[in-house]
């Protein structure tokens, strides 16, 4: 598979992942969430990053877990705060915003390295 | 310096280096074609790169670990051209001033304890006219980034040695060298240089 396609893939993927498990905690409190998303989603990229560095190379997959496993963790904590909220929706955040962080730092790369 | 942790890690380099390779390939041997005369390649690990040169190179490569070079063994029997081992350290080389034509450092400036006194080494046994040719990864200027890659830091250190934070194209200015050519090869982060006295 293109490389750059898989990078996609895994962000997409990240972000679904930290979500679903933030969102298993039921978090209630708004703003203990946030910080319990985010230390859940730090220690979750952690083993992630470990075991995709080797295939999809260390800082194509070290840069946007760093920032899916905290900014997702955060908002998906946020998220399934609110009161009867699906966790469906919390998942569709957590591919969502993973790919919007593999769009952006492939924006960010191209302008850099064509610079 | 010690390679004691570069031996340890040996048995596990070529995984953990294997995505790195696929991704830089191209890039690697679009720098490596500057290649010319008497090449020094400091950090020849377990030779990952040799695949990537240009062939009939007179290449004198050097590596602080024994078991790296001895997982080199294949690599470099496979090459066309000439490559001479050593085991030395990169910071205190036992070559003589003015040695070299070419110098190639592939991610060694993150792994070295003192960048800048080792680059001083290399400019040494560098001849006046020659081209220090670096493939390295940096700390990056954005502070999204740098702050991961400050936190990755600690991590790698432990598993290889290596450090995420290096200001490495500043400390090849502080050595003396002038930078002819900086071309970014992924973000800000993983950078090919060319370095003149």
């Amino acid at each position: 598979m293109n490389l750059k396609i898989a990078d996609f893939f895994i962000a997409t993927f990240t972000g679904g992942f930290v979500a679903l498990v933030v969102f298993l905690f039921h978090p209630t409190n708004m703003a203990l969430a946030m910080v319990q998303g985010g230390l859940i989603g730090m220690a979750i990229v952690l083993p992630l990053k470990l075991l995709l560095m080797p295939i999809f190379g260390a800082f194509e997959v070290a840069i946007p877990l760093g920032i899916i496993g905290m900014g997702v963790g955060m908002t998906a904590g946020m998220l399934s705060a609110i009161p009867d909220i699906s966790g469906y929706t919390v998942i569709a955040w957590g591919d969502c915003a993973g790919l919007l962080v593999a769009i952006i730092i492939y924006d960010s790369n191209k302008h850099l390295t064509q610079s | 310096m010690s390679a004691k942790p570069y031996d340890s890690a040996a048995k596990y380099f070529d995984l953990f280096r294997a995505g790195d390779m696929r991704r830089w390939g191209q890039s690697q041997q679009a720098l490596f074609k500057n290649l010319k005369g008497k090449v020094l390649y400091i950090g020849i690990g377990t030779g990952q790169e040799i695949v990537n040169f240009p062939p009939q190179l007179d290449i004198t490569a050097v590596d602080l670990s024994y078991e790296m070079l001895r997982r080199s063994d294949k690599r470099v029997q496979n090459y066309d051209g000439k490559i001479k081992r050593c085991q030395m350290d990169a910071q205190t080389t036992a070559f003589a001033d003015n040695s070299f034509d070419s110098i190639l450092t592939v991610c060694v400036l993150c792994s070295v304890k003192h960048p800048v006194p080792c680059l001083q080494e290399l400019k040494r046994v560098l001849k006046p006219e020659g081209e220090l040719l670096m493939f390295e990864h940096v700390l990056s200027h954005n502070p999204i980034y740098a702050l991961i890659l400050k936190s990755m830091s600690h991590i790698t250190e432990y598993l290889e040695g290596t450090y995420l934070d290096r200001d490495t194209v500043s400390n090849v200015e502080k050595a003396g060298f002038k930078i002819h050519s900086h071309q970014n090869i992924y973000l800000d982060i993983v950078k090919a240089l060319i370095a003149r006295h």
